[in-house]
Parts: structure tokens; C-alpha cells; sequence
């Protein structure tokens, strides 16, 4: 539904009745109507178990439930924002990146080591996501936020994608990745290209890039 | 080359000459090299491999009006328009006032001096209307282009007229002589009142909503016409049993959100697109009368507001106890 861009940095969320948008806490600049912020303590959807579960994956970022009618206005922290819309899919996104996103979307939380074992850890420590990662599936729009613009590359079993960890923001349908090291005697002596380790993602999907390799 | 010139297919370096060309009437016939749009027109035998001297990777030329850096001199300088969103191109003739510290870079004659200073004294009770904070301002005076940039944040101009606008005091850039400042009734802002151009710098680009709405205090840039804002308190989730341990305890966290700005009426709002505000400058005290908002405070120091005010929504509660509040989810 209903996140609409305003700027590259900015989106408006229309808020209807009886339907809820999860959005980073502080995150909402300006709302017009009779809408409401409410901290959310679960950090997202789901039970207690739920709850406990991102907090020790350390995926709890402080959410806030928007109910009301309205238009609100979400932006956090000068970042680039990007909305992504899943009709069914699922998409893997670190939770420090989620802006806002639609209460209609299955939120849980992923172990990396389930997508490829220890090497998936490994992963996950490269590309900062730790060891845990958010997966949101279902009909709705998520606005994730990049520090610099974000390109969707899509993936095909044909053509699959190399990545720097550190650009990598989300990726979405059916991926498997993979950590590519590069390695050679020359990053031992320390004059390595920089560009060492590589994530490779094949499959079906897309993956989004950021303009910048600075972390959130 | 068939005609009429169809938009040659991307990367042939073909050329009619382009629409565009001359840049700019009355522009002096090309001695040196406008590298912008326009080239010369196809001599024969074109191209050959130039070598170029001038800014940049050596792109074929037909496209660096399309991509590559584009090079300015004083001629092609836009005129009090912006040159790219981070810097803004002043067509300086006369005085112009600007924010100590904001000019990267000037053509032409221009000599920059503090307010006060001999005959500028003046232009304190012309344009400034208040002594105290009038240091922080510096006049631009002669003739040339001036390019003004503030750390690269957006810059925007808007123009006024027979208006008033009011904004906050630090991201306030620039303005014409045309406009007069003054301070805010409400502490760190300054607004301006009368006709003219002034350059104003947000954090993220500037979006302008209309009224009713209401705003996070840290995106809030400025206002045009609306009359002043006021302060709306957001608790309804404070009530309940739980609402009550929560205020009382601090436990669940607080959404960031129990603060806005409410705007009624006509006018326009100004957003910026981020929470982090500019450094705020110092508007002056006020005098201490009885009446007066603010009198007698002193005036706050850029500390006080300035700086990082993203609130820190990973310790609710809990004081200083760093990370682990959140941790254990209070």
C-alpha cells in the first residue's frame, strides 16, 4: 500500500483505519490528520517469544506502532530511502534499516547460519549484519533506508551478482549467498585491493545496493 | 546526416549544432572554452582525438553536458540560481548578506566585511533591526559571482514577495539587502519581512506542506504566513494501567513522537527531509522587560540546541545505562 515518495530522502505513509505502519521510533517528520504513535515494545509483530527472539538476535530496533487516519511523513537521520513493494516475497533486511513499514507484512528473524551454514555467519559478521537478520514477507510496501541512493540489481540463476558486504542493503526472493574471498598473499602483506571479500547472490531476486559503503 | 537533425544515436559523436547553442545571449564569442553545452560547430574531419585540457576524464565531448563535471567560469555561473543542490551562484551587484563562513569561492571585485564596521553601521537599524546578533552576519559588497555552500547540505532560495517568512536562525544562509531580518518571537528564529531573494540551507531537501499539520520540532526548517506554531503533546498511550508503569517507571520506552508542532491556517510549512538539525546560530538576546519571551534567559548557546539532537531512542528510560536498556527491553 501506501508509502509514497516525496523526496530521496523522504516518503509519506497514508494511514487508513484499522490498519497499523511499524516505523522506527523518532522516525516521522510531520503528520496531517488523527494519527497516533505508540512505542512498540514487542519491537514488531508477534508474541513474546517473537519479542525475545529479536532481542537476543539483537534485531529489536525500537519500532513504533502509526494508527490512525492521516498522512504521515517518515525520514530518519539524513538517509537515502527506498521503497520496495512485496507482493508475496520476502525480504531480508537488517532492522536498523527498516524506516517504516506496513503492519499487513510477516515480520521475523532469521539465523544467518540457516542460509549456508557456518559460512552464513561468517557473512553475516562481513557484511555487519551479524548473526541475525529481519525477514519480512507478505503484500505490502517496506521503506528501507541507505546511506547514498540504492539500485536494485536483479539476480537471475544466470547472471548472479557480486556485492561489496559493506554496499549491500537488502535482498528479496529466492537467494542463496554465498561469501567469495579473494584472498591473496597480497592482502596478507596488507596491500590488498580492498575488495577481499565479495558476497555472490544467485538465484531468483534482486538485490539493493547502496551508493556508499558506509554502514547505517 | 539526414535532416531535420534527429538527436544523434548515443555515442556518435555527431553534431548539428545543438539547440542550446550559444550558451547564453550575449555571451562573449568563445574566446577560451565554454565546455558546457554548445560546441563548436563540427569543423572537418571531426572529431579527432583532442587532447583536453579542461576538467575531467577526457569523456567524448557530446557528453559532457549530459554527464561529466561540468566547468564554470565567471560567464556561465548560474545568476542567483543554484549551481547544483549543495551550492547556490550569487550575481552579486550591490551588498548581499550572508552568514559568516558560507563562500567558497567568488569571481569579480567583492569585498567581505563585518556588520558595524563604519558605514555598514547603518545597516544595522536598516536590515538587522537589532544589534545583538548582527555579528554573526558578514556584507558582501561589489560586483562578481559569488558561490555559497554550507558543509553540503541542501541549499534552496525562495523568493518573497511582500512576505514574511520565518526560519531557523541557522539555516539561514544568505539574503538580499531588500529583505530585512528579525528576530523571532519565538528563541531561534529569525524571519524575514519584505521583498527579495534569501538562500536558506536544510538538511535533505526542503518539502513544503500546507496547514493543518504537525511537526517533528527537528524537521521543522521554517514557516511562511502561517501564524506561530504551538506545542502539541502526544500521551494518550501514557493512560491505562500499563500507560501509568509506564510513565512512572520509564519502562517500555517512549515513541519520540509525544512532540510536535501544530500549524493552523494558511501558510505554508517548511520540511526538511531529516531530523538532524543544522548548528544554530546566535539570535541575540532580547531585552528583559516583562512581556518579553525569553527575556532575561540568556540567549542559548548553539550547545544547547545545536549539534546532534536526534533523540537518543536507544535509552528510554533508564538513564545512562548505555546499551543495555534496550537490551533487556526497558
Amino acid at each position: 500500500m501506501p508509502f509514497t515518495k516525496i523526496n530521496g530522502k523522504m516518503v509519506e505513509a497514508q494511514v487508513l483505519p484499522g490498519q497499523k505502519v511499524f516505523s522506527q521510533r523518532g522516525a516521522m517528520l510531520a503528520y496531517s490528520g488523527q494519527v497516533t504513535f505508540t512505542p512498540n515494545m514487542a519491537g514488531g509483530q508477534g508474541g513474546l517469544m517473537s519479542m525475545i527472539g529479536r532481542r537476543v538476535a539483537n534485531e529489536d530496533t525500537p519500532l513504533m506502532t502509526v494508527e490512525g487516519q492521516g498522512r504521515v511523513m517518515f525520514g530518519h537521520g539524513g538517509h537515502n530511502v527506498h521503497v520496495i513493494d512485496l507482493a508475496g516475497d520476502t525480504l531480508y533486511v537488517e532492522a536498523d534499516r527498516l524506516l517504516a513499514f506496513d503492519g499487513t507484512l510477516q515480520q521475523s528473524t532469521m539465523f544467518m547460519g540457516s542460509q549456508g551454514g557456518v559460512m552464513g555467519m561468517v557473512r553475516g559478521q562481513v557484511t555487519g549484519q551479524g548473526l541475525f537478520t529481519t525477514q519480512l514477507s507478505g503484500q505490502g510496501s517496506v521503506a528501507v533506508m541507505a546511506h547514498g541512493g540504492v539500485i536494485e540489481l536483479p539476480i537471475t540463476p544466470q547472471q548472479p551478482v557480486h556485492v561489496d558486504p559493506q554496499a549491500y542493503v537488502a535482498h528479496r526472493g529466492q537467494v542463496q549467498n554465498k561469501l567469495s574471498t579473494a584472498l591473496g598473499w597480497r592482502d596478507m602483506v596488507g596491500r590488498g585491493s580492498g575488495e577481499a571479500f565479495q558476497l555472490e547472490l544467485s538465484g531468483h531476486g534482486a538485490v539493493y545496493v547502496q551508493a556508499s559503503e558506509e554502514k547505517l | 546526416m539526414s535532416y531535420p537533425p534527429q538527436p544523434p544515436p548515443y555515442g556518435q559523436p555527431g553534431y548539428p549544432p545543438q539547440q542550446g547553442y550559444p550558451p547564453q545571449q550575449g555571451y562573449p564569442p568563445q574566446q577560451g572554452y565554454p565546455p558546457q553545452q554548445g560546441y563548436p560547430p563540427p569543423q572537418g574531419g571531426y572529431p579527432p582525438p583532442q587532447p583536453q585540457q579542461y576538467g575531467g576524464p577526457q569523456a567524448p565531448l557530446p557528453q559532457t553536458a549530459v554527464g561529466g563535471p561540468v566547468v564554470h567560469d565567471a560567464h556561465t555561473l548560474p545568476a542567483n540560481d543554484n549551481v547544483n543542490p549543495y551550492a547556490f551562484s550569487v550575481d552579486l551587484n550591490g551588498q548581499y548578506f550572508l552568514q559568516k563562513g558560507k563562500m567558497v569561492a567568488y569571481y569579480g571585485n567583492i569585498q567581505f566585511h563585518g556588520i558595524g564596521h563604519g558605514p555598514l553601521d547603518q545597516l544595522v537599524g536598516r536590515s538587522f533591526h537589532s544589534p545583538l546578533h548582527a555579528a554573526d552576519w558578514v556584507v558582501a559588497e561589489g560586483q562578481g559571482r559569488m558561490i555559497l555552500a554550507d558543509r553540503a547540505f541542501d541549499l534552496n532560495s525562495y523568493d518573497l514577495e511582500d512576505g514574511n517568512l520565518t526560519v531557523r536562525s541557522g539555516n539561514l544562509l544568505a539574503f538580499d539587502p531588500s529583505l530585512s531580518l528579525k528576530q523571532s518571537i519565538i528563541p531561534g528564529f529569525l524571519t524575514l519581512i519584505g521583498t527579495g531573494k534569501f538562500v536558506a540551507a536544510s538538511n535533505g531537501p526542503v518539502h513544503f506542506v500546507e496547514p493543518p499539520v504537525r511537526v517533528d520540532p527537528q524537521a521543522l526548517v521554517g514557516w511562511a504566513d502561517c501564524p506561530s506554531p504551538c506545542h502539541h503533546y502526544d500521551h494518550s498511550y501514557m493512560r491505562g494501567v500499563l500507560g501509568g508503569i509506564r510513565q512512572l517507571t520509564g519502562l517500555g520506552g517512549v515513541s519520540g513522537e509525544e512532540h510536535q508542532f501544530e500549524f493552523i491556517g494558511a501558510g505554508q510549512v517548511l520540511l526538511q527531509s531529516s531530523e538532524k538539525l543544522m548548528a544554530e546560530i546566535n539570535t541575540g538576546h532580547v531585552p528583559n522587560e516583562a512581556g518579553i519571551p525569553g527575556a532575561g534567559a540568556p540567549s542559548h548557546t548553539p550547545q544547547q540546541y545545536g549539534g546532534q539532537q536526534l533523540p537518543n531512542v536507544n535509552i528510554p528510560g533508564l538513564g545512562n545505562l548505555g546499551d543495555l536498556g534496550r537490551r533487556f527491553g526497558l
